[in-house]
């Protein structure tokens, strides 16, 4: 059986239950025969709960920390070019976007965009693992 | 996995792919999923609820651009809170010439009688030396293992067990 230093040592996360089935099964046998273990598994569950209940009170981080991150996600525009007018003109844009800098080209009829190019959809074949 | 009316929850892994590929809904609900968890373990470590706030967001912007870099051996959370981690003393050491660490406890001490034993545990928290302190959170809010928090930390599961054990001691003298 293990001994009372061994136990003591894993019982914050024998009380967060993430020990492995085998050293779930050695706590539990020491605790079975230690009065002492028995006591500072139950201090640590108070202090579990104490702790559980002052990290509830902190505030959720506030909506508008999604503001800058969105920014990051969408890209940043960095330069656009629209030439012509409402009957026929072309657009040609730029942006910031996790460290590559898409560009878009747009041709426009009638006041609809027609896309011409567009390097961020070809940029998106290297990915995941 | 499924939750009701057929919607689909996607696995933490299966968002960070998505994040891979660009797919910004599925970043959204990572977000949703992580950066409350990563705002409060910042602040578990800095004290200070505006450089958490920052910590949180330089965070959830790294795991968009470094979601093809997700090393799929460790558990996505792990990944995380490392990254959280080095963005916190990151700013740390770029704050330290202008002094804004720390300012104190975020929540004011409440007058309620039946709050004491709360803030006692809050003010025993806020004591304790920040590397105590974090495996505490790591461990009692977050629910790690601690050979997750030895991940996180880059440290020896010993030392995140002797942490914890002087850490508990503290916070026990507090509640005695």
């Amino acid at each position: 059986m293990k001994d009372c230093s061994w136990t003591r040592e894993m019982i914050p996360w024998y009380a967060n239950g993430t020990l492995s089935p085998e050293e779930t099964r050695d706590v539990t046998a020491h605790m079975a025969e230690c009065q002492s273990c028995r006591e500072e598994l139950a201090l640590t569950l108070r202090l579990k709960v104490g702790v559980e209940e002052e990290l509830r009170t902190l505030p959720r981080l506030p909506e508008r920390a999604w503001k800058r991150v969105e920014a990051e996600v969408k890209g940043r525009p960095i330069a656009q070019v629209d030439v012509g007018s409402f009957l026929l003109g072309f657009s040609l844009g730029a942006k910031l976007r996790r460290g590559t800098m898409p560009v878009r080209g747009d041709l426009k009829v009638l006041g609809r965009n027609v896309s011409l190019f567009n390097t961020e959809r070809g940029g998106r074949s290297e990915r995941q693992q | 996995m499924r939750a009701g009316k057929g919607e689909v929850v996607l696995s933490d892994r299966q968002l960070i792919a998505r994040v891979a590929a660009e797919d910004e809904d599925a970043f959204r609900t990572l977000y949703e999923r992580f950066s409350d968890r990563v705002f409060r373990y910042s602040f578990t470590l800095l004290r200070n609820q505006h450089l958490a706030e920052e910590v949180a967001q330089e965070t959830m912007i790294a795991v968009w651009k470094s979601a093809s870099r997700f090393a799929a051996r460790s558990k996505v959370s792990t990944w995380i809170f490392g990254i959280a981690r080095n963005k916190a003393f990151d700013l740390v050491r770029k704050e330290k010439r202008g002094e804004r660490l720390p300012d104190g406890p975020l929540v004011a001490p409440d007058p309620a009688p039946g709050l004491l034993k709360q803030q006692v545990v809050a003010g025993a928290m806020a004591e304790l030396p920040e590397p105590q302190r974090e495996v505490v959170f790591l461990t009692f809010y977050e629910g790690l293992s601690y050979g997750e928090i030895s991940a996180i930390l880059g440290i020896p599961e010993g030392t995140v067990k002797s942490r914890m054990f002087h850490a508990k001691r503290k916070l026990a003298e507090a509640l005695t």
